[in-house]
C-alpha cells in the first residue's frame, strides 16, 4: 500500500477545484446536519432537556405551617429521589400601583442559595439575595418585563411598609416562586406555608407523580397540603411555544440532510467517473484493483475527512447559539449538542462520503485498463436523441437549444443535480412561506404599528400620593377630559381608552387579566376569526388558546369575578392573539363590576404626516400626567424562527448551487473536446456561457416548478401543525401566502441557484484555449 | 465552393509562438494563394499542429502576424476570431470531432445554426452537402453508429458548410484505414479541383502527393524546405 498514498495525494493535489468542492459540500453539509440534528434531538424535548438541567420539580408542595412542621416534611420526603426545603413562603402584597405590567402580589420564598438538589435557578442577572431587605424575582430571560415593570436596583414597596430591593433576576422553570428572599428576611415577613420541592424516579405519567405525592405526604396530617403543582401540568402549559419550533426543525432538519446526501452523493460519485482515465493508468502501471480502489476512496477521503471536522466545529457553535437563543425561555443557559450528534456525523459522514464513492469505484474496478483509459473520450452512444432532435429544430438560438439539451446527455446525474435544486427550492419555498407566515401572524396578533401613540395615564391611589422623583405620574384631568383632550388635539383620528383588570374565571383557579375598551376599538388592530366585536354589555371576544384552555366556544357563556363582584358574560367573537389568560370587553361591561374606574391606557392613530413628538407635547401640555410608552412590538420568538429560516435556508440554497458547479465542472470537462470543437466552428465565448448556464437553468427552472408544490405541501403541513403546538388558530391569510407574484419569484429562486452555480465554471469553459483541448488527443 | 478571390488567402509574416520556454514556431512566414492546396509535413513537434492553430485564429501568436481573407487576426478579440472560424475557416480533424448526441445531420447543420440560420434552411443546406459527399443515406444516423471514413465525411461536411476561405485539415486521414483513407483523399482532391483552399497537415506522404500543390517541410518550428507538386488526378 506504500504507493498508495503519494499517488492519493498527488491527485488531491491534482484536482485543486474538484477537492475543493468536496471539501466545501461536505462542510456545509455536515454543518447542516450537527444543526439539524442537534436541533431535531433538542426539539423532541426542550422542556424536557431545560427541566433536566435545572432540576426542575417534580411536585412542588404547599403545606400550612400550623398543621406540619419542617423536620416532620424533612422526614415524609425521604422516598423522594431528590427534595429541596424546607423553605418559608408568603405572598408579599404590593397594592396597586396602576402600572400596567405590575404585578399586585408575589408569591415569594425564603432561600438561602439559587442551587440545590431541586429546581436550580438560573440567575442571569444581578445576583442572588444575601441579606435581609434584598429580593429577586423570578423572570423569564427573553421577557422585558413590560411596561412599569421594576428594573435591577429598584425598590418594591409592600403594603405593610417594608422595602426591597431587588438585587437579581433568576428564572425557574419549575416556576416555584415569584421572587425570593433569604430565609432571614423571610423570617421577618412572617411565612405562612413551608414549600418543598421533589423529585421523583418515575414521574413521566400523572399516575406517578400522585404516586410520589402520595409517598412524601404520607404519615403528614391531612390537612396540612394546601396546594401543589405537577410538572406534567406545567410542561402542558409551557409546551405551547417550544413545540411551535418543533416541525419547522423537522423538516428543515429532514431537508438538510436529504440534501446533503444528494450533493455528496454526486460530487463523489462524478469525481470518480471523472477519474476513469486516471484510474486506467494506474492499472497500466500495475497497481492491483484494490489498491487503485483504495487511491480512490484516499483521494475523496482526504478533503471529505477535512471539511466533516470542520464542519463539525462549525455546526457545534451554530446549534449550539441557535438552541440557545431557541431555548433561553426556559432560562436553561446553553443548551449545546449531544455528543451522539458529534460521534454519529464524524463518524457517519465519513462513512456515506467513502460508499458514495464506493460503488464508482466498484465500477471502475471492474473496468480492463485499456477501457479505463479510453472512458470518456472513446465514441459513445448519444443519449436523449429524441430531444435533440427536436430542439435542433427549434427556433431557438443554437447555443440555447444544445443547452437545453446537455442535462438528457448524463441523465443519472441530471436528476441528482435536479434533486438537490429540487429540495434547494422546496427550502427557499417553505421558507419564504414561513417567513410570510410567521410575520403576518405575529404583526396581527401583537399588533405591531396598529397605533401611532400609546399614552399611559396613572391613576391616585387612596391615601397621599406618592412624592420624590420616583413617583409614579398622576393624570391631572379626568377620563373623560383626557379622551376629550386627545381627540381634540390636531392630527388625531381614532382614540381608544383602555383599562386592565385583573380577573378570575369563576369555577376554576385561573387568574385572568380583562382588557375593557371605549371608543374606537375597531382600529386597534386586532382580527376577529370568528363571531364579531361585542355591542353591549356582559359581552367579551377572546383567543383561540383561551377557548382551548377552558374547553370553550364562540356563544358559550362564561361569568368574570373581581373585587367581590361577578359578571355573566357571553363569548361573542374570537380575535387574533396570543394570550390565553386575557380577555377583551367593553365600557359597559366593566360599569357592571366597577363602575367608578378611569380608563388607563389611550391609544391614538394620526393622520398621515403627523408629528408623533409634536402630538405627545400638544397633549402633554394640558395634562402632564399622560406618558406616551412603547407600543406593541413583535416578540424575540418570531426573530429566532426566521432567523433560523434564513440560515438554514441560505446554507441549503449554497450547497445545491455547489451541487450545481460541481456538476458543470464535471459536464464541461468531461465535453472539452465538444466544446472545442464548437469553438472552432464559430461559438463565441458569449454563447458558449449561454449554453452551459442554459442547461443547469433549465434544471433550475424544472426545480423550481416540482420545488414549489413540495415546498407549499411542506408549509400546508408546518404552519398547522406550529400553529396547533402554539395552540393559536391558522386562519387562512396565514396559509395563503403564495401569490402568482411570489410564484414566479420562486421559480427564478431556483434558476438564480442553478445559474449561480453554472456561471463560473461556464465561463472558465467557454474561454479554454481550444487548441490545447482539440490536440490533447 | 470558395469565396476565393483569386488573390492571397493566408500570410503569415514572422509568426512566433513560444509556450513557455519550448518554442513551437520560430518566425514562420508563409503565403497562400486561393484555390491552392498546401500540405504542411514534418516529424512530431515541429511546429505544423500549432501552425494550423495560428491560421485558424484557435490561438495567438507570440509575435507576428496572420492575416486571413483580409482579416488580420492579431486585432481580433476572441468573440472576433469566433465570428472569423464562423465565416472563413473550415476545420476537419483527425479525431473527427462530432457531437456524440447530434445525428450527422444535425451536426453538420449545427455550423449554420450557430450563425443564426434558420433550423429548416440549415437542414437543407447540410442534405445538399450530404448529396454532394455521398453520404445522404447516413443523414439520420448518429456517430457511434458510422464508420469512421464516414465521420469523417460529415466532419468535412459540417467544415464546408459556411463555405470557408479556408479548410484546414489536420491529419484528416490519420485515424482512418486504408480505404477510409483513400476515400477521404479523393474527396479532399475534388475539393480543391473546383477551387476550394486547402491546408493539409499530415505525416502521410501518399496524401500529401495526391492532394497538395505545394509541400512545405517543417522542423523544430520553422520551414526547412518548400517543394511544388503536381496533384495526383
Amino acid at each position: 500500500m506504500s504507493a498508495v498514498w503519494p499517488v492519493s495525494r498527488a491527485a488531491v493535489r491534482r484536482r485543486r477545484i474538484q477537492t475543493l468542492v468536496i471539501g466545501v459540500v461536505v462542510m456545509l453539509s455536515t454543518t447542516m446536519i450537527v444543526v439539524a440534528l442537534g436541533l431535531l434531538a433538542a426539539s423532541s424535548g426542550p422542556f424536557d432537556q431545560a427541566y433536566g438541567k435545572q432540576s426542575g420539580a417534580h411536585l412542588v408542595a404547599s403545606y400550612d405551617r400550623s398543621k406540619v412542621s419542617d423536620s416532620q416534611l424533612t422526614q415524609a420526603a425521604r422516598s423522594a429521589a431528590a427534595v429541596a426545603g424546607p423553605f418559608g413562603q408568603t405572598t408579599l402584597d404590593l397594592g396597586s400601583r396602576g402600572m400596567p405590567g405590575a404585578a399586585d402580589s408575589l408569591v415569594t420564598v425564603g432561600r438561602a442559595d439559587p442551587n440545590g438538589p431541586v429546581d436550580r435557578l438560573n440567575v442571569y442577572k444581578g445576583r442572588w439575595a444575601e441579606k435581609p431587605g434584598e429580593i429577586v424575582l423570578n423572570q423569564n430571560p427573553t421577557d422585558s418585563g413590560g411596561r412599569g415593570a421594576p428594573g435591577l436596583g429598584s425598590t418594591m414597596a409592600l403594603t405593610s411598609g417594608q422595602k426591597l430591593t431587588v438585587v437579581g433576576f433568576a428564572y425557574s422553570v419549575s416556576q416555584s416562586a415569584d421572587a425570593w428572599v433569604t430565609p432571614g428576611q423571610m423570617t421577618a415577613l412572617k411565612p405562612t406555608s413551608t414549600q418543598m420541592l421533589y423529585r421523583f424516579a418515575q414521574a413521566a405519567t400523572n399516575a406517578q407523580v400522585s404516586a410520589g405525592q402520595e409517598a412524601v405526604t404520607s404519615g403528614l396530617p391531612s390537612d396540612a397540603l394546601i396546594g401543589t403543582q405537577s410538572y406534567l401540568a406545567l410542561r402542558a402549559m409551557e409546551a405551547g411555544e417550544p413545540n411551535t419550533f418543533v416541525p419547522f426543525l423537522m423538516v428543515f432538519g429532514w431537508l438538510g440532510l436529504a440534501v446533503a446526501v444528494l450533493i455528496v452523493a454526486n460530487v463523489v460519485s462524478g469525481a470518480v467517473v471523472a477519474g476513469f482515465r486516471h484510474i486506467g493508468v494506474l492499472k497500466a502501471l500495475g497497481f492491483t484493483p484494490t489498491q487503485v480502489m483504495s487511491v480512490y476512496l484516499a483521494m475523496v477521503s482526504i478533503p471529505a475527512v477535512v471539511g466533516c471536522v470542520i464542519g463539525t466545529v462549525l455546526g457545534n457553535a451554530l446549534a449550539t447559539s441557535l438552541l440557545t437563543r431557541a431555548f433561553e425561555n426556559y432560562g436553561a443557559g446553553s443548551v449545546g449538542v449531544p455528543i451522539w450528534v458529534d460521534v454519529v456525523v464524524l463518524i457517519g459522514v465519513p462513512v456515506l462520503v467513502a460508499l458514495s464513492a464506493l460503488l464508482p469505484a466498484l465500477r471502475a474496478r471492474s473496468l480492463s485498463a485499456a477501457q479505463a483509459i479510453s472512458a470518456g473520450s472513446a465514441p459513445r452512444a448519444g443519449r436523449g436523441l429524441r430531444v435533440q432532435r427536436w430542439l435542433s429544430g427549434t427556433r431557438l438560438p443554437r447555443s440555447v437549444s444544445l443547452g437545453l439539451g446537455l442535462p438528457f446527455a448524463r441523465p443519472a446525474r441530471t436528476a441528482l443535480t435536479l434533486a438537490a435544486v429540487v429540495l434547494g427550492v422546496t427550502s427557499v419555498t417553505l421558507a419564504v412561506g414561513l417567513g410570510k407566515s410567521l410575520t403576518t401572524y405575529q404583526t396581527a396578533a401583537s399588533r405591531v404599528d396598529a397605533v401611532d401613540v400609546t399614552m399611559f395615564a396613572g391613576v391616585a391611589q387612596n391615601g397621599p400620593p406618592p412624592a420624590g422623583e420616583d413617583a409614579p405620574p398622576i393624570a391631572k384631568l379626568t377620563d373623560a377630559e383626557d379622551e376629550a383632550l386627545l381627540r381634540s388635539t390636531p392630527g388625531a383620528t381614532a382614540v381608544t381608552a383602555s383599562l386592565d383588570l385583573p380577573m378570575r374565571l369563576a369555577g376554576t383557579q385561573t387568574d385572568l387579566r380583562a382588557t375593557f375598551y371605549r371608543g374606537d376599538y375597531a382600529q386597534l388592530g386586532y382580527r376577529i376569526l370568528d363571531g364579531r366585536w361585542f355591542d353591549g354589555p356582559g359581552q367579551v371576544v377572546v383567543s383561540e388558546r383561551f377557548l382551548r384552555q377552558h374547553g370553550l366556544a364562540v356563544g358559550d357563556r362564561i361569568t368574570l369575578q373581581t373585587q367581590g363582584k361577578s359578571v355573566r358574560a357571553t363569548i361573542v367573537g374570537k380575535a387574533m392573539y396570543n394570550s390565553g389568560d386575557e380577555v377583551l370587553s367593553n365600557w359597559q361591561t366593566l360599569a357592571l363590576v366597577a363602575p367608578d374606574r378611569r380608563a388607563n391606557l389611550y391609544e391614538i392613530n394620526v393622520k398621515p404626516g403627523t408629528d408623533l413628538d409634536a402630538f405627545v407635547k400638544a397633549v402633554q401640555a394640558k395634562d402632564s400626567g399622560l406618558i406616551e410608552t412603547p407600543g406593541q412590538e413583535a416578540g424575540s420568538f418570531v426573530a429566532i424562527v426566521l432567523a433560523t429560516v434564513v440560515l438554514l435556508t441560505l446554507m441549503l440554497g449554497t450547497v445545491a448551487a455547489l451541487g450545481v458547479f460541481n456538476t458543470v465542472v464535471l459536464n464541461t470537462r468531461e465535453r472539452r473536446r465538444d466544446l472545442g470543437m464548437l469553438k472552432s466552428i464559430g461559438m463565441t465565448p458569449g454563447q458558449a456561457t449561454v449554453m452551459v448556464v442554459t442547461s443547469m437553468a433549465a434544471l433550475g427552472a424544472v426545480g423550481g416548478v416540482l420545488g414549489i408544490p413540495l415546498g407549499v405541501v411542506a408549509h400546508r403541513l408546518v404552519v398547522p401543525a406550529m400553529a396547533n403546538g402554539a395552540q393559536v388558530e391558522v386562519p387562512d391569510f396565514m396559509l395563503d401566502v403564495y401569490p402568482a407574484g411570489l410564484v414566479a419569484l420562486l421559480i427564478l429562486a431556483g434558476i438564480l441557484i442553478a445559474a449561480a452555480g453554472a456561471y463560473f465554471p461556464a465561463r472558465t469553459a467557454a474561454h479554454t484555449i481550444i487548441a490545447k483541448v482539440l490536440h490533447n488527443e | 465552393m470558395t469565396e476565393s478571390n483569386g488573390g492571397m488567402v493566408v500570410r503569415l509574416s514572422a509568426v512566433r509562438k513560444e509556450y513557455g520556454e519550448a518554442v513551437a514556431l520560430d518566425g514562420v512566414s508563409l503565403e497562400i494563394q486561393a484555390g491552392e492546396a498546401v500540405a504542411v509535413m514534418g516529424p512530431s513537434g515541429s511546429g505544423k499542429s500549432t501552425l494550423l492553430s495560428m491560421v485558424a485564429g484557435l490561438d495567438r501568436p507570440t509575435s507576428g502576424s496572420v492575416v486571413v481573407h483580409g482579416d488580420d487576426l492579431g486585432t481580433l478579440d476572441e468573440k472576433g476570431l469566433a465570428l472569423f472560424r464562423r465565416r472563413r475557416i473550415g476545420m476537419i480533424f483527425q479525431f473527427f470531432n462530432l457531437l456524440d448526441d447530434l445525428s450527422a445531420l444535425d451536426n453538420v447543420a449545427l455550423a449554420a445554426q450557430l450563425t443564426g440560420t434558420s433550423a429548416s434552411h440549415a437542414r437543407k443546406r447540410a442534405l445538399e452537402l450530404f448529396e454532394e459527399l455521398g453520404i445522404a443515406g447516413r443523414r439520420n444516423t448518429y456517430p457511434a453508429q458510422l464508420s469512421g471514413g464516414e465521420r469523417q465525411r460529415v466532419a468535412v461536411a459540417r467544415a464546408l458548410m459556411n463555405r470557408p476561405a479556408v479548410l484546414l485539415a489536420d491529419e484528416p486521414t490519420g485515424a482512418l484505414d486504408t480505404r477510409a483513407g483513400e476515400q477521404v483523399m479523393d474527396l479532399l482532391l475534388d475539393l480543391n479541383q473546383i477551387g476550394q483552399t486547402l491546408l493539409l497537415v499530415t505525416h502521410d506522404q501518399q496524401l500529401a502527393t495526391r492532394c497538395a500543390s505545394r509541400v512545405i517541410e517543417f522542423v523544430d518550428g520553422h520551414i526547412a524546405g518548400e517543394r511544388s507538386l503536381e496533384p495526383t488526378a
